[in-house]
């Protein structure tokens, strides 16, 4: 039921076009990044790649060295975050930087807001306290299900659920609001330049 | 010192608008601007999410406690809070959303333009409570209409005795959430229309047509909102008669022996040096409350305040969140650019338009939307994780879907009101507010009626509640404050005109919604602008005639 199969031609105009290459040649890591995730733009269904003017991600993640966590919290972390938001069909966390941008946000958060830090302190002393690092992917797996249990059924209780509401609430955050969330998995069409506003077409929206 | 015919306080959209009038009139115009300079073409476009450091989260902390209500995307657009302090007394919070940048809050404002009707306008007269407005419709609608022709408001024409229309540009249509919607009220029997919104669907006065990115929230490239600076401002300076002072922070209303403004006295933003600007008329346009802050700061008791009730009178518009929850019908379709208009569906008000039937006066109307916006924000408590979770929160992304409270009256009551604080200054030393804000019992009632209806009008459009439990916002919510210096035909009971112009002082004017006698329901820019035009009018005769 798609529609505007002409939207992305009305849409482009001379400044956009020329904005987008610009970004393009100055970020050529970026976009590297963007195609070497294999399949994303075959894969993004919703018509997402057909009329995107979403740039490519800036190159800010290569090399990322963690500042918050060590070394070793921050390979749990990125475990974790891969099991909440793992790379399938469409990119995961790990695409998406996620546990790049939380380490970089907790970093931040000294300046006005210390008081997130201690919290994110004991989520990776629990995940090491559990040994989830050194885990296999199956016990990675079943571990993420009982901290979560709680999430879906009220009578069941787990040392390790705060974590997790607290690691989830942070991933889905980071990579909805990246580029490999909303617009490679997502397919958000903001942003546009268009003449119309492509207003509903369908008529059983007419009728409840 | 060069002595203008006028001084402007503040480049909103009331200022805007009378800068651009008066110059036009032949007035050389001071126009002075406590924020910084913008320029759309360079400072506005599309960013997203991850073009931003904290993919528009910003900082963490910095939002909270220094720029609330704002996002990474749009914060350098509000005022600094630390700067800018107000104070409340305990419990009774009230939320002050302001911007200090030249245009003020027309920046990135909802851009939503109703014109207000008799109902509101003589209220009073029908159910007995508050005062009537001292001008009438027909008083306002020449100048409603000045008003639609150079901003440009996109609407559809309802013919609908409590929401009148106007000038409009063509509507733009409705996305799939707004057409199930409006099928739902239709059901019901509820009015419906699209918002009406200050957007250009054609272009206008050099002004290009929306293109549909859904930005408007934080600036607009290309003009194709309203705003001073791409509207009122570049029409203003065109004239070659206006001095445009940026950074300036007036301070106090200068006055002479006899009883007369000469100008304003000011602080420079960063210097912190003072001055003075001399003026043959002073108009306050630096928004409802700031404007009655400078008069009662200006003198011990409050300028032009011989009725005593400047200050009081305070409203904002009732509000609350309402209904989200999921359209079942669109669960899984296409993703489409559901917000590029970032506008909605309006449900305008249909309560006590005849007969007073419930249990509280006045009325309150609704809007509703949904699709795809940038962010899922349902994704955060939605249960679960992994691959399925993935695919459940894009199947639910293009069905999100809310009903909301688009403005409710709120009661004009004596003892919602704003004052000096004795103690706490702002950064350049200036005495800030201290406000006392309270919802009456009718408010809460008017409140509670409309989240039945949401519920209502969600449920009939066959929505899956997620959160209905949404309470009533604190006053100031709405970012519709009005009231303060309300206006009159008895000085006695009143501090302006019905010309914006003040009762005790005939060459100081008050543009901006502090004139306010009651909120009505409808959003309230649109009726300062037009208020602002009417007393523009009337400056200029009296002028003319050596009257003022
Ligand atoms: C997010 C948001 C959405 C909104 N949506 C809508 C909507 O859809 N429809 C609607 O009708 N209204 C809406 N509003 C409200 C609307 O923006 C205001 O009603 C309107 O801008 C008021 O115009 P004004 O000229 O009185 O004041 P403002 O636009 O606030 O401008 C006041 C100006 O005065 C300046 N100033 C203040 N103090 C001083 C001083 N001491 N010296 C010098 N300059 C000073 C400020 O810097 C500012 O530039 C919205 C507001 C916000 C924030
Ligand atoms: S949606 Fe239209 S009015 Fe809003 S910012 Fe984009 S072009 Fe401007």
């Amino acid at each position: 039921m798609e529609v505007d199969e002409n939207r992305e031609s009305d849409s482009m105009t001379r400044r956009d076009a020329a904005w987008m290459i610009a970004r393009a040649l100055a970020t050529p890591a970026g976009l590297a990044l963007a195609s070497g995730w294999p399949g994303a733009a075959q894969n993004a269904g919703g018509g997402a790649m057909r009329h995107s003017n979403a740039p490519p991600e800036r190159d800010r993640w290569k090399d990322y060295r963690p500042k918050f966590f060590t070394i070793a919290q921050f390979g749990a972390l990125r475990m974790f975050t891969q099991v909440l938001i793992p790379t399938d069909e469409t990119p995961g966390a790990r695409e998406a930087h996620v546990p790049e941008f939380i380490d970089f946000v907790l970093n931040a958060a000294a300046e006005y807001a210390p008081e997130m830090q201690p919290q994110w302190q004991k989520a990776a002393d629990y995940l090491d306290s559990v040994g989830f690092a050194g885990m296999n992917a199956a016990n990675q797996e079943a571990l993420v299900a009982e901290m979560a249990a709680p999430e879906t059924d009220p009578n069941k209780t787990h040392a390790g659920f705060p974590f997790y509401r607290l690691m989830k609430e942070m991933t889905v955050r980071a990579y909805y609001t990246s580029r490999a969330g909303l617009v490679e998995n997502l397919g958000y069409q903001g942003y546009a330049y268009l003449t119309e506003f492509p207003g509903c077409n369908h008529p059983e929206h007419h009728k409840v | 010192m060069e002595t203008f015919d006028a001084v402007i306080v503040g480049s909103g959209a009331c200022g805007g608008w009378a800068a651009m009038e008066l110059a036009r009139s032949g007035f050389r115009v001071a126009l002075v601007e406590a924020g910084s300079s913008v320029n759309p073409a360079h400072d506005f476009h599309h960013r997203w999410p991850y073009e931003l450091p904290f993919h528009g989260q910003g900082q963490p902390g910095l939002l909270r406690k220094r720029y609330r209500g704002s996002t990474e995307f749009n914060y350098r657009l509000m005022i600094d809070d630390i700067e800018n302090p107000y104070t409340t007394p305990d419990g009774m919070p009230f939320r002050w959303s302001r911007s200090r940048v030249l245009g003020g809050r027309t920046l990135h404002w909802g851009r939503v333009s109703d014109r207000m009707s008799d109902l509101e306008f003589h209220a009073a007269s029908r159910d007995g409570y508050g005062d009537d407005w001292p001008v009438s419709y027909r008083d306002v609608a020449p100048y409603y209409s000045r008003v639609e022709r150079f901003i440009g408001v996109s609407a559809r024409a309802e013919n609908l005795p409590q929401f009148p229309d106007g000038d409009f540009l063509p509507a733009m249509p409705l996305n799939c959430a707004e057409t199930i919607f409006s099928a739902a009220c239709g059901k019901l029997g509820f009015p419906v229309t699209q918002r009406r919104v200050a957007q250009l669907t054609r272009m206008l006065n050099n002004r290009p047509p929306c293109h549909y990115c859904g930005n408007c929230i934080n600036g607009c490239d290309v003009g194709a909102m309203f705003s001073t600076v791409s509207s009122t401002l570049p029409e203003a300076l065109r004239t070659g008669r206006v001095t445009l002072m940026c950074d300036t922070v007036v301070s106090a209303i200068l006055m002479n022996a006899e009883n007369r403004a000469r100008g304003v006295r000011f602080i420079g933003r960063y210097n912190k040096q003072e001055g003075e600007i001399g003026a043959r008329t002073v108009i306050l346009a630096a928004s409802s409350l700031e404007n009655t802050r400078l008069m009662l700061n200006s003198q011990r008791g409050g300028l032009a305040n011989s009725s005593g009730v400047l200050g009081h009178y305070l409203m904002d518009q009732v509000s609350g969140a309402g209904v989200s929850g999921f359209l079942p019908a669109l669960k899984g379709a296409a993703i489409r650019n559901d917000d590029g208009k970032s506008s909605g569906l309006y449900i305008p008000n249909f309560i006590n338009l005849g007969k007073q039937k419930e249990t509280f006066i006045r009325g309150y109307a609704m809007s509703a939307s949904g699709g795809a916006a940038q962010f899922p924000r349902f994704a955060v408590n939605h249960a679960g994780y992994g691959s399925s979770y993935k695919r459940e929160i894009k199947r639910l992304y293009p069905a999100f879907a809310r009903v909301w409270m688009s403005g409710g009256e709120m009661l004009a009551r004596r003892e919602n009101f704003v004052e000096i604080d004795p103690e706490v200054k702002d950064a350049w030393g200036i005495p800030v507010l201290r406000i006392h804000a309270t919802h009456s019992d009718n408010d809460k009632r008017l409140y509670a009626h409309f989240h039945e209806r949401a519920r209502e009008v969600f449920h009939a459009a066959g929505g899956e509640e997620l959160d209905a439990k949404a309470a009533m916002a604190p006053p100031g919510s709405l970012i519709h404050e009005v009231g303060t210096c309300r206006m009159g035909a008895d000085p006695k009971t009143s501090v302006l005109n019905s010309y914006c112009q003040t009762h005790d002082v005939a060459n100081l004017f008050v543009f901006g919604g502090g004139c306010f006698v009651s909120t009505g329901d409808k959003h309230p820019t649109l009726t300062m602008m037009a208020l602002a035009a009417r007393g523009c009018d009337f400056l200029t005769d009296k002028a003319r005639k050596g009257e003022l």
